[in-house]
């Protein structure tokens, strides 16, 4: 049976994309150690699957502003990721790399900015890398962009995308911290239903009813 | 004064009457369209997420279209007491957040634009006055419409307030 609406995914299936997860922000979390050389640890990622008005409200409200990088897959799964951070993650992540901190946004220079995409960009990379090699999937990454606005516009975006196919979003999402310190930062793995039931397939799990 | 705030959601729709004032939040590659009639003082705010309805497939939410979300809140505007030909209407969002290099003209990258496109051809055809709009760049907007005037007002990261 293929899938064609988010709330057809059977137990062991959620638990199938949970295990992706857990893996992918798993390897991610030791890259974003390397480059910001501290500990980092994860939580259990979850597999959120949310109404549009929901959604908005996970990241702290809709107007709430948040640095986004967004990376589009394609090849054999076709979607978004995003990845989220936060002011506090910022600061983290820019005192290590570049012994600089900030206080609001508009603080954020063209090397600072570059440095956040950087660190979104390996992660997001090091995150498919152990997807793609554990699924056998080919995916192939676009550049990535930045965008520093409001959650919902950013969130807006793969909903859109999907806006066709479903009224609610599915997002795969990690969180991490950094040496002990909670840090808002997350990473959203968004794959279109076609992508989904291709992955659901390659992991053995495509046609249990 | 009292005003009565009623919050629109994302592919919603919600009418209301002077006092009352209608915002929809973070609109971005959204649109939000408020129509007005200024003789009742009765207005209407529509976000919209796509530009058109394309298939059956999806029954369910008429809101989330430009054309089926346009049409059905100027019916409701009439059932209300509104008359076309004295509507207005002010429209916002329709922004690029992303910016991906060889993106700009797949279906995706572009629907921002495309989604104001369509909402100003559909106005056009319902004969509602398009009068003002913020659209486009590359942020998101909260849309504030005040029943009471008929304003707009447009709130934004790192930008002044804009009031139409």
């Amino acid at each position: 049976m293929k899938i064609s609406s988010y709330d057809q995914l059977n137990a062991i299936q959620l638990d199938a994309l949970k295990e992706i997860g857990t893996i992918g922000s798993g390897n991610a979390a030791t890259a974003l150690s390397g480059v910001i050389s501290k500990k980092v640890r994860i939580s259990v990622p979850k597999v959120s699957i949310l109404d549009f008005n929901t959604a908005l409200n996970i990241l702290g409200g809709p107007e709430n502003i948040v640095a986004g990088i967004m990376v589009r897959m394609s090849g054999d799964l076709n979607g978004i990721m995003l990845y989220l951070q936060e002011m506090d993650f910022i600061n983290v992540a820019l005192d290590s790399v570049l012994h600089e901190t900030i206080n609001s946004y508009d603080q954020l220079n063209e090397l600072s900015q570059s440095a956040l995409v950087e660190i979104g960009n390996i992660m997001i990379s090091t995150y498919m890398n152990a997807l793609s090699s554990l699924a056998g999937l080919e995916v192939s990454l676009s550049v990535p962009a930045m965008c520093i606005n409001m959650a919902g516009g950013i969130l807006s975006v793969p909903m859109v995308e999907f806006g066709y196919e479903t009224d609610k979003i599915m997002m795969l999402d990690g969180s991490f911290s950094c040496d002990g310190q909670e840090v808002s930062s997350k990473l959203l793995m968004m794959p279109d239903f076609k992508s989904l039931n291709y992955m659901l397939d390659r992991l053995g799990v495509g046609n249990i009813d | 004064m009292i005003s009565k705030q009623t919050s629109v959601g994302i592919a919603d729709m919600k009418i209301t009457r002077a006092p009352g004032t209608l915002i929809t939040y973070a609109l971005g590659s959204c649109v939000g369209i408020c129509i007005y009639d200024p003789v009742l003082r009765l207005g209407g705010m529509v976000h919209i997420m796509l530009p058109e309805k394309i298939s059956n497939h999806d029954a369910g939410n008429i809101f989330k279209y430009a054309d089926t979300g346009i049409s059905e809140m100027i019916r409701k505007l009439e059932i209300f007491g509104g008359v076309t030909s004295r509507m207005t209407a002010k429209i916002a969002g329709g922004a690029k957040m992303f910016d991906i290099p060889g993106d700009a003209n797949s279906s995706v990258g572009n629907i921002g634009k495309r989604n104001v496109d369509s909402v100003r051809k559909i106005l056009q055809q319902c004969k509602i006055r398009l009068i003002k709009e913020d659209v486009g760049s590359n942020y998101a907007r909260t849309m504030v419409f005040d029943t009471n005037t008929g304003q707009v007002t447009i709130r934004s990261f790192g930008r002044a307030d804009n009031v139409f």
